[in-house]
Parts: structure tokens; sequence; C-alpha cells
């Protein structure tokens, strides 16, 4: 498997224009405040508002025209950072990798005389923490893709999700992580439905995989690690779960066994309803939603409940480790689940995933990513976790949030929402920011 | 083989001393269910249950039960945890009743269907409302169509033995099929008797190697995907769906040799035998009997002695196993009478009569020989089944032998007590 | 047959850019199917363009190779340098060797790029001159430039520009001679070459465009030149560098159809089953055109180069060629000029120029009809080639942003790409 390479990620939507990404660079690079001369350069987009900026950066590209067109052999990428290396002592000033390059990557800097391209400074950028506005990211996530790529994929391929959904990528992660010692639950829902369990004979995954009832899931998991432990063999049990079982119908086998501190990582893939079977509401779906049991019509305009906070809940059973997280935020996600793993050989481990569904929640398959984000960052949803030694604390800062309609504009499912319902919702998301807040302030040690 | 030899070889084979104590039937089945070795119990109490897993509780606890005992939240639960176990190799019981069997309805349809051995003991409750903690058998009858053997016992010392033997019963290749021991609440549950209590070495070696996931496991050494989704309404997705149903009710049907085999090896290595399908008592030369199920047998028999002193050519047919309905042995004994009656200690809502009457009823049509028959029902909601009201079934069967038309309506032995 | 005849998959013949795609591509679609890289050079791969370079010292000759041996191991190439294909039978999937041997193939690429045409004027074979096309060239070459006091360049093409500059800078006195009246013609327009002439007169070159050389002779110091109009020219250095004619005398009686260069569809496949051609060698779409045209630059053969090894291997990627955009880029007296396009206005097409002759920035667009860039042309005025080729090649409609466009091409092609990928 070849190999993920870290990146500079740029967020239009946040970016003002300021440039100081674009000094930060120059002084890095050249040592002066010529702007001109930084590798990054921000446009503003003159036919727009002036909120739209873009930019000219080198995209390190998995397969860089820009080297295919050197005829001095100047330009390289590397195997091992990804990062397109130029080389002076070889360059001849031909500038034909410019003439390969679609985004400006590598342009001339007339002060020097010669092209000069982004080197993601040794993977330390000084552009990122110049931006006050979080506007440029780093990206790391490639590093775990590098560290489990290779491990052994325990999903069949071609598993049957709709397009753009996330829970395959959280399935074939999770499973990797886990190993094959593992015994794996999966409740009726989306991910049965995409083929763990299989049809009519056929499985979908090389661990032995079982579908649960609704109802029955951690209780069906407790037996099955008790037996393993009672005969003194390590087995890992674990649950991929959907919110609708876990919270509704689920719910009291879920507390059950958190109470009884059986020893298995649950993890709570949250949709934010029964989307396998419809769309139908969950006591997860959150306030204001469509579903299709809380249409919008003459009289109704979507869900009139807020939706239950099952990880809180979990919080108050004092699990071994209760975390949320979210697709959005893999590197996140990725420490969680080490602890979860970690934690499930000695108690209850629970792991909410915020799964934005492109069918259900009316959006573009290509958002999932961008949605699940903007979730994280309304504050619509909080990323922390919890352990009774240590409390609970946020695992990404809740100050400076979006504005929630930031987030809701982002799907169908909020379209028919009324200002008043609005304006709820974006009081319940500061309420419940409080509210969390307040758990982390009470954070009791030991 | 000289005579010597022959009681040599029958000394080595007589069961070990066993020691004589008084139990109720909640102990006794808790003792059964120690003998049996399982790992796991798991346990919800309920009345009149509750005492069965305190025993359960007390014996693991004073370490004379060697089992993971896990204090489920809810029924429904409890036999879950036990499907996990199960898949996992483990040998597994628990027992409930009534509102608690309803509760765990989910899991115990789908037990059978995943041809798991585990034993339930269901101390019969009556069905609510109206609200009665009391005995009664209608929580059992009501879940006969999921797919369990369900074996009835008529006293203290059949539980305990009965208890023993529906693990092997369960676990046997030919069967693999969960198996509810039925034991009346109120009357066994609480209900003191002396008790032998068989030798463990005796019962590990009746019992044999546990094998209970041959067929079925979550197991990463063994990995399989467990009760995997049937597609289609054509084709292999209900091709695989009757594969399953046809093989629960070949399971069925085989247990029924398999139940006359087990209490036979029982009755070799333990030294108390029971009838293990349909027990005949004095039916050799009765013009007419009654039916009984469970803990009312013992008042029916005296009744049954009493009658026959009075010269009544009278007999009594108990069912022990009650599913899979013992269709040829009860015809064996219903060929030998011209009158029936049949109590039962529940209501079939549908037909108006007692269920094990009904079940009876398709019996009667298979012996192609018509007999007059009539349903009573009693004892429900702990009422007491007693010698006159057993004599009052007699009388009214045997009006029947003599040309009484059958009523349409069952008899309610109870209504003016 | 006296030895055994070796058999390969993939066979392609030529090592340069179009040939280093090719392997990739195949490389990525099929790891291991036997693959033969044959080439008439004695090195390891580089490219022709970066030869001006090597006869200037710019570039160390040992540094400018594009891949090392391990390159081929790695990929499980056979490499056999020295080995020119001689003929094609194609009706037998038979290439010959120069060496004598012969290869079976089952598929063959055809990458043998181009070599010096050599203008057919009286007595061109009587004397000893330079051209540049090969390592060996420039090594050649860059030894007699040190030497040189008076030297004459025939063509004033990139190659023959990039000489002249590096013998004014060595200390020559230099001659460019150039038929057509103006220089880099079919490279930039007018006013730029008018631009590019004047640093080369401000450097001491003479420069005579519209000139025909009608005769050559021999003299003690190299060679004696006649002019159409008679005057005469005395040269100890001669660099001939009239253009390139693609490399296809293997061809004669293979069947393989050719015209300026080997005739290729939009894979890269020529008319014949199992045979593909890229590269300078090649003929293919012309982007503005849609007919086959010869566009022999580095850009277009590192393309046809990668469509061609996918279509050998047979991956299901593969995109076909969308036809070939001029593209140059030329760096003189530490100026540069950038063309990118078409410099032809389409039919009811708009030219819009700017020029600055203090700051000697020049600019021209050309937008079709439809308000996409067909063309764009700038000396002095830094803009992204890749950028606008991507701006012409997806037809973006610049209508309404043409004068902010025109203003500053540079930071609104960057705008409209970053769109694109941020």
């Amino acid at each position: 498997m070849g190999r993920a390479y870290s990146t500079i990620a740029f967020d239009p939507a946040k970016c003002d224009g300021c440039g100081d990404c674009m000094k930060a660079c120059a002084q890095a690079k050249t040592g002066t405040d010529d702007v001109a001369r930084s590798r990054i350069q921000i446009y503003g987009r003159g036919d727009a508002t002036e909120k739209d900026f873009e930019l000219a950066l080198c995209r390190q590209c998995a397969d860089p025209k820009c080297v295919t067109v050197c005829p001095a052999g100047a330009l390289n990428k590397d195997g091992t950072t990804g990062v397109i290396g130029w080389d002076a002592s070889k360059c001849v000033d031909c500038l034909l990798c410019t003439v390969g390059c679609a985004y400006a990557g590598i342009a001339l800097d007339e002060t020097a005389g010669h092209v000069s391209k982004c080197d993601t400074c040794d993977g330390n950028p000084a552009c990122v923490p110049a931006c006050p506005h979080g506007a440029l990211k780093y990206i790391t996530t490639a590093n775990i893709y590098n560290e489990v790529g290779d491990w052994e994929d325990l999903f069949a391929p071609g598993l049957a999700g709709c397009q753009g959904c996330n829970t395959e990528l959280l399935m074939r992660h999770t499973l990797r992580r886990v190993g094959p010692d593992t015994v794996l639950a999966t409740p009726p829902g989306c991910v049965p439905g995409m083929g763990s369990v299989g049809f009519n004979g056929t499985t979908g995954t090389k661990i032995p995989v079982f579908h649960p009832l609704l109802t029955n899931t951690a209780a069906m998991l407790a037996g099955i690690k008790r037996q393993y432990k009672r005969v003194g063999r390590e087995v890992q049990a674990l649950a991929i779960a959907g919110d609708g079982g876990a919270s509704d119908v689920g719910f009291q086998s879920l507390s059950g066994a958190a109470e009884r501190g059986e020893q298995m990582l649950f993890m709570v893939v949250d949709n934010e309803g029964y989307m396998n079977t419809g769309m139908q509401r969950s006591s997860c779906t959150p306030y204001g939603a469509w579903t299709s049991t809380t249409p919008v019509g003459e009289t109704s305009r979507g869900k009139t409940q807020d939706a239950k906070n099952l990880p809180l809940i979990m919080v108050n059973h004092r699990c071994a480790y209760v975390a949320t997280a979210s697709t959005a935020y893999m590197e996140d996600l990725y420490e969680k689940l080490d602890k979860a793993i970690a934690a499930s050989k000695t108690g209850f481990a629970y792991l909410h995933v915020y799964s934005p569904c492109t069918t259900g929640w009316r959006f573009p398959s290509n958002l999932n990513m961008e949605v699940a984000r903007k979730a994280v960052e309304t504050n619509f949803v909080m990323l922390w976790e919890y352990t009774p030694q240590e409390g609970l604390h946020f695992t990404k800062s809740v100050d400076n949030p979006l504005p929630v309609t930031d987030y809701l504009k982002a799907m169908g499912r909020f379209r028919h929402l009324e200002p008043e319902q609005v304006e709820h919702i974006q009081k319940k998301v500061v309420e419940n920011q409080k509210f969390v807040e307040r758990m982390t302030e009470h954070a009791h040690v030991g | 083989m000289t005579t010597a030899t022959l009681e040599k070889a029958a000394a080595a084979d007589a069961p070990r001393k066993q020691k004589v104590i008084l139990a109720e039937g909640n102990e006794a089945a808790a003792l059964g269910v120690a003998l049996a070795r399982p790992d796991m119990v798991s346990v919800y109490p309920i009345t009149p249950q509750s005492s069965l897993v305190e025993h359960l509780a007390k014996l693991i606890a004073d370490g004379r039960m060697d089992a993971d005992i896990v204090d489920a939240e809810g029924e429904h639960s409890v036999l879950s945890v036990l499907q996990g176990g199960a898949l996992a190799g483990a040998r597994t019981y628990t027992a409930t009743c009534g509102p608690g069997l309803a509760f765990m309805f989910e899991p115990y349809f789908r037990t059978p269907g995943m041809r798991l051995p585990i034993v339930l003991t269901i101390v019969t409750r009556d069905g609510i409302t109206p609200q009665s903690v009391w005995g009664g058998h209608q929580d059992a009858m009501t879940v006969r169509e999921a797919g369990w053997i369900q074996v009835y016992c008529e006293n203290v010392q059949e539980v305990l033995d009965t208890t023993v033997m529906a693990f092997k019963i369960a676990e046997h290749h030919d069967v693999m099929l969960p198996v509810n021991v039925c034991l009346d609440g109120n009357y066994l549950s609480y209900g003191a008797s002396r008790v032998e209590l068989p030798d463990q070495a005796d019962v590990d070696e009746f019992m044999g190697e546990k094998d209970v996931n041959w067929h079925v496991a979550l197991d990463p050494l063994r990995p399989m995907a467990v009760d995997p989704l049937t597609g289609g309404t054509t084709g292999k997705g209900p091709q695989t769906f009757v594969r399953y149903r046809k093989g629960q009710c070949r399971g069925m049907q085989n247990a029924l040799a398999v139940i006359e085999e087990v209490h036979a090896d029982w009755a070799k290595r333990i030294g108390r035998s029971f009838a293990p399908l349909v027990e005949e008592y004095r039916l050799e030369d009765a013009e007419f009997a009654i039916m009984t199920l469970g803990s009312m047998t013992g008042a029916a028999k005296d009744a049954i002695d009493e009658a026959r002193d009075a010269g009544k050519k009278v007999g009594l047919i108990k069912i022990k196993t009650f599913s899979p309905f013992p269709v040829d042995a009860l015809m064996k004994a219903l060929a030998k009478v011209r009158a029936l009656g049949v109590i039962d200690r529940s209501v079939g809502f549908r037909w108006n009569c007692g269920p094990m009457y009904q079940e009876t009823l398709g019996v009667l049509y298979r012996l192609g020989r018509h007999i007059p028959s009539m349903s009573f029902i009693g004892g429900l909601a702990g009422a007491d089944i007693t010698i006159p009201h057993v004599h009052r079934v007699i009388a009214d069967t045997e009006a029947l032998l003599n040309g009484a038309t059958a009523p349409t309506e069952p008899v309610w032995l109870n209504e003016k007590d | 047959m006296d030895r055994a005849t070796e058999h390969t998959k993939y066979l392609i013949a030529g090592s340069s850019h179009a040939a280093l795609e090719a392997i990739n591509a195949i490389r990525m679609h099929d790891p291991e199917g036997s693959l033969t890289v044959v080439t008439r050079d004695s090195h390891l791969p580089y490219s022709p363009t970066v030869l001006p370079y090597v006869v200037s010292g710019k570039s160390a000759p040992a540094r400018i190779f594009l891949r090392d041996e391990d390159f081929f191991a790695r990929n499980k190439v056979s490499y056999r340098p020295e080995s020119a294909l001689k003929a094609l039978h194609a009706d037998e999937n038979t290439a010959e060797l120069a060496d004598g041997s012969t290869i079976v193939y089952e598929k063959l690429l055809l990458a043998t790029g181009a070599s010096p045409a050599i203008p057919p004027i009286p007595g061109i074979d009587t004397v000893s001159y330079h051209v540049l096309r090969t390592l060996d060239d420039a090594l050649k070459l860059r030894g007699a430039i040190a030497a040189s006091k008076q030297a004459v360049v025939l063509g004033a093409g990139l190659v023959g520009m990039h000489a002249a500059e590096n013998l004014v800078k060595a200390g020559a006195s230099v001659t460019i001679v150039e038929m057509s009246d103006q220089l880099t013609s079919g490279y930039f327009d007018k006013v730029a070459a008018d631009m590019i002439e004047q640093a080369f007169r401000d450097a001491g070159a003479k420069i005579m465009t519209g000139s025909r050389v009608v005769r050559l002779e021999p003299t003690a110091a190299g060679a004696k030149l006649t002019l159409e109009n008679g005057t005469t020219l005395a040269a100890d250095l001669l660099l001939v560098a009239t253009g390139v004619k693609p490399e296809m005398a293997y061809l004669n009686g293979s069947g393989v159809e050719h015209a300026q260069g080997i005739l290729v569809d939009d894979r890269m496949q020529t008319t014949v089953t199992n045979v593909w051609a890229a590269g300078d060698c090649a003929q293919a779409r012309g982007f503005f055109t849609g007919t086959q045209v010869m566009n022999a630059i580095l850009p277009d053969a590192t393309l046809q180069g990668r469509v061609a090894g996918m279509a050998m291997a047979g991956d299901p990627g593969i995109q076909e060629y969308a036809g070939g955009v001029p593209l140059n880029t030329y760096h003189f007296f530490g100026r540069h000029a950038i063309s990118v396009g078409s410099s032809k206005v389409p039919e009811g097409g708009e030219v819009v120029t700017r020029f600055d002759e203090k700051t000697g920035h020049y600019l021209k667009a050309i937008f079709g009809a439809d308000g996409c860039l067909s063309g764009i042309f700038g000396v002095n005025e830094f803009f992204d080639g890749g950028v606008m080729a991507q701006l012409i090649l997806r037809r973006i409609d610049l209508t309404p942003l043409r004068d902010r466009f025109v203003a500053n091409p540079l930071a609104v092609g960057r705008e409209i790409m970053s769109q694109t990928w941020r």
C-alpha cells in the first residue's frame, strides 16, 4: 500500500485575506517581508463578496506534473514526506515546471530569478500557525493511514453503503484497529444493511460477526466476552450499532451492560435516526429535523423535541471510557479508539461517533466530511472524552463556534426551519455547550 | 458370562450413594443445575421463580457451583447474555416465568432458530391481567409455538432429575434445541419434599463431554457470520429460511427418541426412572381416562386410586413432554380407552378449551376412532386442583362413556370454589 | 535462429520523457509484465531540453539524468542502451535492433524522438558543423564554444537562440541567420520577437533575419557561408539549428502510417495493431485543429507517453488525449518569455494586447468567440503556463472576468484554479 502524506488544507470560508500567512512564509523562506515572494499566495475574488479568497499553493500532488516536465531532474517527490523538493543545483530556470502545474504551486520568484515552491517547512509550515482564523490547517491524518494501511482490512470489499456515507470508513478502520481476535456485533441498521453479516449465507467480514436483535446487542456481547474470559482467551468484544438501537429500544441492555462494567467496546454510529429503514425519527434526532415520521406539512415543521444526549447519559454510568468523535477529525477519533479499546479490556467503553447521513439528511454525497466538520465547528456536537479518573474534557475547543446556521443550511432536512426554530436550535447549542462545560469544571480526580 | 461377573458389572454400574435432603422445587432445580455444571447462568428475579435464582447465587457464592453469574437488568438481557455465552461455547441456564417470559419473548423465539441448547426453567405463573403472582401454565402454554422443547414435572424429585437431563437432551447433536423445564409455581416451587441428590460423579459420567456450539460459534478461531440476512422473496433467501425451519422441526421430532434415551440412561446410571413422554397410570384395563399435566398429577393419581377402589375402570394419562407433542405415545395410550377428560391449567382462548385438550383433539383425529372427550380448566392463578375436583372430572368423563353429550364449553373446576 | 529470440510483453523504443512516462503508466497497472526499453543513446535517460544548459555549463553533464540505474531494476525494466530500433516487422510483432538482435513484443511503443533536420544547402556536407540533440552533441559543442571567436548559428528557434546566448556570453562574436523575418517564429509573435532581438543586439549579437544561406564552403578556420543577398560570413563554429524531424526511418515496410510524424489516434495507437507512438516522433491530435499535427514539446511528450502506457497496459482509467496545446517558456539574458496556446486568432475571436515599453512588459491574450482563452503570450510578464493551459483545455468562459484577467492573468487564473482543489 502506498503512503499518505500530511498536507496544508485551506478553508476559504474562514479566510479574510489578512495576508499573515504570506508574511510568515516570506519571513521564513526569504528573511524578508516581501509577500510577493511568499510560496503561499492568497487572492481575493473581485467578482464576489469580500469574504471570498483563493490560494495558490503547492498541493504536493501524488502524481506531480511539474516533476515529469522538468528536463533537468531538479524536482522530485520525496517518498517519505510526500513533499516535492526543488534542487537549485540542478534547476536550469527554464520555467517548464510552471507550465506543468495547474494550481500555480510552483512559480517564478522574480527577485530570486528562480522558481520557488512550498516545502511545508519540513513538516512544520510557518504559514499555518500564522493564520489568525484557522483557515489553514496542517493535516497530519496521513500518519494514521501510513500506520494502519498495511494492516488487514477485515471487511469484505464492496460494502453496499449509500454513496458518500462515512460509516464504511469507520467500520474498516475500527476493525483494522481492533484486529482479528474480535467478535463483532452489528445490530439491525445501516451496518448490516451494508452487508457486514452478509446475505443468504455469505459474510461481509473476516472475523466472527453477528446480528444481535436491535434490543440486545450489549447483552449478547457480554455473554460472549464473559465466556472467553472464563476459558482464558483474549477476545475483543465490539459492537458497531446505530443510534436508534442504542438510544431507544436497545437502551436498556446498553445501560445494563454499562452498569455491570461488561468488558466491551460499544461504538454508536449516530446518524440521528433510523436511516437504514427509511429515515424515521429516533430519540437522537435533533429538534426541527425532517424525518419520515416527523414530516413537514401544514401543521408540522419537523421534530418537536430535542435530541437525547446519549453519550452524556453514558458518562453517568461512570463507564471506563466515554467519548464523542467525528470522522471529520480522524486523528482525534483514532486516539479515542485506542483509548476505548484499552479501556474495554477492563470495563465498558463507549464511543459515540457522529455520522452525517447523505441520504437521510439530504446533502450531496461529496460533502459528508464537510457536514461532519460543520457540526463540530458550530458546537452542534462537541468532541470530548471522559474517564472516571480524569473526568470530562473537550478534545476540540468549543470557543468561537460558527453560527449554527452554517451547519443547518448545509443539508435539506432543516431547509423548512422557521426563524424561531433556528433560534431554538442556536439557544440549545449554547445551553448544551454550557452544560458540558460545567461538567468539565466539575471534573473530579481520583 | 457367569452370574458372578454379571453381578460385578451391575455393581459397577450401580449409582453411588445419594444424599437425602428436604428441598423445595426451586431449590431442587438449582441443585440440578449445579450438578449439570453450566458455565454461565444469568438471572433476573421474579415471583415465584425468585428463590430459585437466590439458591443459584448462594451455591455460587459458597463455591459449590463454578459458573459465571450475570445479574442482568431484565429477562430480555438474561436470555441474550446466554445466547452470547452459548455462541462462545458456554453451557448456559436461566429461569423465569409469566411477565418475565413475555418480556423475554424476542430473544426467546430466536434461541431455537440459532439452535442454542439453553436450558430455561419456567416456574409457571398465570398470565396477567388480572394481576396475579400465582401459579398456572398460561405462560409456558402461550409460547408453545416458539420452537422450544417443553417438559413438565410432577414432583420435586422429577424437577431435580429432569433439570439435569434437560441439558443432555438440549445438547444432543440430533436435537440442538433449547429446553424449558416447567415446574408449577407455588405447588412445586415452594413445596418441600424429600429429595435424593445424585452423586456428582455419577452425573458427570451421565453428562459426558461438553460440546454445545459445534455447529455455530462466534469464535475468532473459526470466524463465521451468525444469523445472516435472507434476501429476496425467491431463491436463496427463502430457501435458507426454509432450511432453518425444517431443521428446527426435524430437531423437535428427533427429540422424542432422544428424550426417551436420556431418561433410560438416567434410570440406568442414577437409578430413578420417569416416563419420558407420556405416563400411563392404571390404564391397562381402563375404559376411560383423564389426562393431566404437571403437579396436578399427584392429586389425580390419588383420585384414580379411590375411583378404582370404587370399581370405576378409569386410568390416567400424564403428559411429561408437551413439546414436541408426543403424538405416537399418546395415540398408543388413547387406543386403550373409550372416553377422555383432559385437565388444563391454562386457557386456550381461540377454541374455548384448554390448550392441551386442543392439542389432544389432533391426536384423537389421527387415531381414526371417535372417543368422546371434554375439557376441564382448573388451578388458575394458584387455585388448588384437589382430589374432589378430579373426582368431578372422573364422573363427567364416565358420563361421556355412558352416552352423555360432551359440552361445547370447558368445565371451569374452580369457578365456584 | 542461432540464439533464442527475446520475448517481451512491452517494448519501448526510446528513453526520454514519453518513454519514461509510459513505463510509469504501465507499471501502475501491470507491475510484473516484462518490459524492455531499447534506445539509441549510450547514457541513462535525459531530456534534449536540458542540453543547452549543458552547453552553457549551467548543468553538470553527470547530473542531468532523469533516472538512475536503480530505477530500471526497481521497476523490473530491462534497459538496453545503444540498441536503436533498426526495423519494425509489425506483422510478426518483431523489432530488429541495430546490434542485429531481434525482440518479439506483445505491445510496442515508438518513442524514438527526433533528430536535427539538416537543410539541403549546397556544400553542407563539405563543412564541419555542430548540431544539438544528444548529450554527445552538447559535450562537443561545449568544448568548441570556448575556442570560438566567430560563430554562426543557423536557425533562430529555441535551440539556436539558447546556443547563441551561450556563445555571446563566452565572448564570441555571434551571428544568427534565420530564414523567416523574425526570431523564434512559431513560438512568439513579432512584438515579442523584437524584444528578444533587442536583447541579443544589446549583448552584441548580429541578427540576420529573412536571410537564406545558399552555399557553404570549408575554410581553414571553419566554414564560409554565402547568403542569398551575396553577403558572406566566416565561422569558426557553425551550429545548424534549423529544426528537427521525427526519427522514423525504421518504419519502412512496417505498414505503420506516417506523415510528418507517426500518425496516432487519441490513445496514441498507430495504424497498426499492437504499436503505439508518443512524443516528438508522433503526429497526434492538435487541440485547436482537431487534425493530427506535430507538437514536439516536452509537456505533450509526457502526456502522450502516459496515454500510450495506459492503453498498452489496458488500464481502464485511461483518459483519451485531448489534443496538444503548444506550451513554451524561454529564458534569455535574465528575462523570460512564455507562450501558451495558439497564436492564431479564431474566427469571431478577439486579441487583447498590453505593452509597456518602459518596463518591457508585454502581454497578448487571444479569446475565441465563445469567450474562452485560446492563447496567451508574455514577455517579462510572468503568469502560470500550467494554469493558462488548464483554462484553455477546460474551455472556461472568461467573458465575465475578461478585464480583470487581462490586467492580471496571474491572479485571476490562480483564483479560478484554486476553486477546483483547495
